[in-house]
């Protein structure tokens, strides 16, 4: 265990304890078993381990960094199993739909869908409110983010990570710089284009494409609203212009060459061009779909409150944070991790696709969460569009 | 193959054919032969190149999470086969299917197959057309319509009225019970059966004629069998992804790991599987040789 | 029936009742009634989006038309496609039989009607149910080009092993298995490391100058054709291996002697015995290729999209069951109906070699 970890083991104490003051001593005593087997991390955390119990995480891929999943267990004593298993929102929902409608226990406690999805998951009543009450640090959450559209009354989601759409590019491949939506319909760059599957990315710069402004999109999107822009996808999907619509795939096939560019995630690409230099990231003139979060939500079959706390807390303690987001390169939740982060990997902060500068955060506007009525249009027509 | 249309119509007529007889010269058809030997070649290696690939890619020491570019050569990945938990455990979970799903299934056809060709009755051309359907129906229906039993909460338990482990399971018998009843009884076909009559004549009793006469000659058309079905459940795809839920077999792991990072030991896991079903084939085919020259001698 | 050949089986009463019945009762509870349901589900109604296990049965027709619609009219090029396969189809048939007039001339008469006749009505449903009808259509066109190839790759592999592969026949068999044990996807993942647009294969083939700059392999309708002939080449090779070893060689020596051409020889004996194996190999071939949808989604485009892919995304992704059900039952019909009306001409027999 490294320095670094021990000194922050020992920072987490006092929160610690004033956590499990609250909690039940079941899960103290739920650890005793796992205290037996004994890692040899343990001694080095020493009296952190007081949460104990059992953790079940489902997130996406790429999404944490190897050193803080030991951590969290060795500071808490909470054996974690973490599965990095969501490659889509709609596969996610679909594939455990009926064990959430059943009532059925999904295997895992926490879940961090998009805003979108988490939604849906609170309409429908498959997710729980967040147990806030045994919490200390969600308060470090920005300001900004205190009242989601997705999630009304606050209780039940507190974000992961948040960031932007853009533009990924491999300039070797382009031979120029991209600046424009219109780079995507370029001619000159056909067969060579990739667009995302995660509709509301695509959607909001195709519709900015079609000449919607950014206020325009901001204050709500109906079906037709979005007529033009699916119709303009089409068009380019059916000309050949777009190779594939991928998820989280893109990567290789813009490592590949198989891409001259392609929409994207601003993490990703910041994670990649640390090893390809010919790798860069935009948002486009136009504008494109940020800040957009995938945000925790606990199952609610779950009754793992003691430990949904501490991973929350966890997560919410700005050198935690801050390492997490030098390693996703997307942009913590957190109010202000400036110097944590610096003290983490310098580099990290001084990265612009971290820490975009006002232009770019001028250009970003958010998805509106859709009508559930539309939704289904909606989904149905981006479905015929990338060929599925 | 040109030959043929330079061929008169008159095949029947006995004067064309020493004029046949002279045309291909016998050079030529030796060129020929070596042409399709050298074809025949070419396609096995055309079978061959992806996998190559594969375990060429299982020695990769890639510098990135996408085992796609050759960034030389380690041994790494096969010191470390089992560093991803998580395809281990599908590995381990498809093992398991694929052993349970054989064993009733080598049960189930075996008996089908036993009734096939051992006796006639009503309804044996409905059974055989039957047999097939499931193969001659489009994976995606089957998985599909499986999947709307299990939603549908069709039967009373035991069957399972959500999908997963044993929905996999009973899917992967179906298919399989299929394939076993009709590889057995290609094998069965053309069986001796008054063996067992002499045996029953002798006084052996019906179960150890079964024991002694009967199940003997069956076992290579079983295992012929029992191996056919234990590699397409291994790997089936399609059928188990509509009704696996939330169990991730080998298969799904790989999607999943397709619209995400390939991690090596994925490539390293199938070389160990390839080279081992490489293994059993020598293996089964020198003992069978020399069983051949045993028998000859 | 081949019973008369084979050495007497016995005739039962009981006993082989109770030999099927757990084989048939399990196929009859996991696959005929399951395709009942999923039938049902076809015509029913889905009332709330996310619920998709309450379902309400309605005999609602609508699913089918509806569900079909969605892609605008493509009627021409269903037509067109249809009209096509059949006459390649019809060809290649007609060239195979066409000098021969004994007992075969009466089977490739009722052959050629019935690949027509099969062609016509995937043409007539496919037509009529136009909006995915270009899917459907895809689907056959492309299974149908890939179940070519693997006849034509496949057949003289079959050949070469059943007829000289002598001692090693066992061992070269194993060897056109073998790639089989490593799993589909990985095989077509390892596909997409070998075509793509910087990789080998292409920079090779624009070198000699074959390829363009823009010219691509993966993300192409051959790319996804030749996913499908490479993934399911041993359903092809396997049947007419059997059916070729099946043979008599006598049967062929004495071909040899009075036909003097082993080309000869081989279109009047070892072709029309072997036709079995091939007709039983082009089913397993073409019918999971013409649902499948790994190839179509890891090497193809947007624009190679098959009716796999329609089925997966609207079960799995959008959670439609009664379209998703609607369009998996049309697909199963126009196969069912083919299938039935092969086994019609040749016997079940011989279906699986």
């Amino acid at each position: 265990m490294s320095k670094r970890s021990s000194s922050t083991s020992t920072r987490g104490l006092s929160r610690r304890e004033f956590i499990t003051r609250g909690a039940a001593a079941a899960g103290g005593l739920a650890a005793a078993p796992y205290l037996l087997g004994g890692s040899p991390a343990w001694g080095a955390a020493g009296a952190g381990a007081d949460v104990g119990g059992k953790l079940d995480v489902l997130n996406w891929i790429l999404y944490i960094d190897k050193k803080s999943k030991k951590d969290f267990s060795a500071q808490t004593g909470i054996k974690l199993k973490y599965s990095d298993g969501i490659d889509d929102n709609n596969t996610f929902f679909a594939k455990y739909q009926e064990q959430f409608a059943n009532g059925d226990h999904i295997g895992f406690d926490i879940v961090m869908p998009t805003t979108w999805m988490a939604a849906r998951l609170i309409e429908l009543g498959y997710v729980q409110p967040l147990p806030f009450d045994l919490m200390e640090n969600a308060g470090n959450l920005k300001s900004e983010l205190q009242d989601p559209v997705w999630d009304p009354t606050g209780e039940f989601t507190l974000p992961w990570q948040t960031g932007y759409t853009g533009i990924a590019y491999n300039i070797e491949v382009t031979g120029r710089e991209i600046t424009s939506v219109e780079d995507l319909f370029d001619p000159e760059f056909k067969g060579k284009v990739g667009w995302l599957l995660e509709m509301r990315d695509s959607l909001t710069l195709a519709m900015l494409s079609t000449g919607m402004t950014r206020e325009e999109i901001a204050a709500g999107v109906t079906f037709n609203d979005a007529k033009p822009a699916f119709d303009r996808l089409e068009d380019a999907a059916q000309s050949g212009q777009i190779r594939r619509f991928t998820g989280n795939s893109y990567q290789q096939q813009l490592l590949s060459g198989d891409f001259a560019l392609n929409v994207a995630w601003s993490g990703d690409v910041g994670q990649l061009s640390l090893s390809e230099p010919n790798l860069r990231f935009v948002v486009p003139e136009e504008g494109a779909n940020g800040f957009w979060a995938d945000v925790m939500c606990m199952v609610a079959t779950s009754d793992r409150n003691e430990q949904v706390a501490a991973w929350c807390d966890y997560f919410y303690d700005p050198v935690n944070a801050a390492r997490v987001a030098a390693y996703t390169n997307y942009i913590s939740p957190l109010a202000d991790i400036t110097d944590e982060l610096a003290a983490v990997d310098p580099a990290a902060s001084e990265n612009p696709i971290l820490f975009p500068p006002q232009d770019v955060l001028d250009r970003l506007v958010q998805f509106p969460l859709l009508d559930p009525d539309e939704e289904e249009r909606f989904d149905e027509r981006y479905a015929e569009i990338t060929g599925a | 193959m040109t030959a043929v249309q330079d061929q008169p119509a008159t095949v029947d007529a006995p004067a064309s054919v020493e004029v046949q007889r002279a045309f291909p010269p016998p050079w030529l058809r030796r060129v020929g032969s070596w042409f399709l030997s050298l074809y025949a070649g070419l396609g096995l290696l055309y079978l061959f190149v992806p996998i190559a690939v594969i375990v060429a890619f299982s020695f990769n020491a890639e510098d990135s999470t996408y085992n796609i570019e050759w960034d030389g050569f380690t041994f790494d990945n096969w010191a470390d086969p089992f560093a991803e938990q998580g395809l281990v455990d599908a590995l381990v979970l498809s093992l398991k299917i694929a052993a349970i799903a054989t064993a009733a299934a080598v049960v189930l056809g075996g008996l089908v197959a036993l009734a096939l060709t051992r006796y006639r009755f009503q309804g044996s051309g409905f059974v055989n057309l039957f047999l097939v359907l499931p193969l001659t129906t489009p994976e995606i229906v089957l998985g599909a319509s499986l999947a709307s039993l299990f939603i549908a909460r069709t039967y009373p338990s035991p069957v399972p009225d959500s999908r997963g482990f044993d929905a996999v399971l009973i899917a992967h018998i179906m298919f399989c019970v299929s394939f076993v009843s009709l590889t057995v009884k290609a094998r069965l076909r053309g069986f001796d059966w008054t063996l067992e009559d002499a045996a029953m004549d002798l006084g052996a009793g019906p179960v150890r004629t079964f024991l002694k006469v009967t199940f003997p000659l069956m076992i290579p058309g079983i295992l012929a069998a029992a191996l056919l079905s234990f590699a397409l459940s291994l790997d089936d795809f399609i059928i188990t992804l509509f009704n696996a839920g939330d169990q991730t077999t080998f298969p799904i792991y790989i999607y999943g790991a397709a619209q995400r990072a390939i991690p090596p030991q994925i490539q390293v896991l199938s070389s160990m599987i390839l080279f081992a079903s490489v293994a059993i084939l020598v293996t089964g085919t020198l003992i069978g040789r020399r069983r051949e020259a045993a028998a000859t001698r | 029936m081949a019973g008369a050949v084979e050495s007497a089986p016995k005739r039962g009463r009981f006993a082989p009742y109770g030999l099927l019945s757990p084989g048939i009762i399990w196929l009859t509870l996991f696959f005929l009634v399951p395709v009942a349901i999923l039938l049902r589900a076809a015509l029913s109604d889905q009332p709330e989006r996310f619920v998709p296990s309450d379902l309400d049965f309605t005999w609602k027709w609508s699913n089918f038309s509806d569900g079909l619609d969605r892609f605008g009219p493509q009627f021409l090029d269903a037509l067109r496609n249809a009209l096509i396969a059949a006459a390649i189809v019809a060809a290649i048939t007609v060239a195979v039989f066409v000098a021969r007039r004994d007992l075969w001339h009466r089977i490739r008469v009722r052959l050629v009607g019935a690949l027509v006749a099969a062609f016509f009505a995937t043409y007539i449903i496919t037509s009529t149910i136009d909006g995915w009808g270009d899917h459907f259509q895809r689907s056959f066109l492309y299974a149908g080009i890939a179940t070519l190839l693997c006849i034509a790759i496949g057949y003289p592999l079959a050949y070469v092993i059943a007829f000289r592969g002598g001692t090693y026949k066992n061992l070269l068999l194993g060897l056109v298995v073998v790639p089989f044990f490593t799993t589909y996807l990985i095989r077509t993942i390892a596909w997409q490391t070998i075509l793509f647009d910087e990789g080998p294969v292409v920079g090779f083939l624009q070198d000699v100058g074959l390829f363009g700059d823009s010219d691509r392999l993966l993300a192409t309708p051959g790319a996804v054709i030749g996913g499908l002939t490479y993934n399911f080449l041993p359903f092809m090779i396997l049947p007419i291996y059997v059916s070729l070893e099946k043979i008599d060689r006598s049967l062929v020596d004495a071909a040899r002697d009075l036909y003097s051409t082993p080309a000869r020889a081989f279109q009047k004996v070892v072709l029309p015995l072997s036709l079995p194996g091939v007709f039983a190999g082009t089913l397993l071939t073409f019918i999971p290729a013409s649902g499948d949808f790994i190839n179509a989604e890891l090497l193809g485009s947007p624009t190679t999209s098959m009716i796999g892919n329609v089925v997966q995304n609207q079960f799995l992704v959008q959670l439609d069951y009664p379209t998703a059900a609607a369009l998996s039952f049309v697909l199963m019909a126009i196969i069912t109906i083919a299938v039935l009306v092969y086994a019609k001409v040749l016997g079940t027999e011989d279906l699986t070699g």
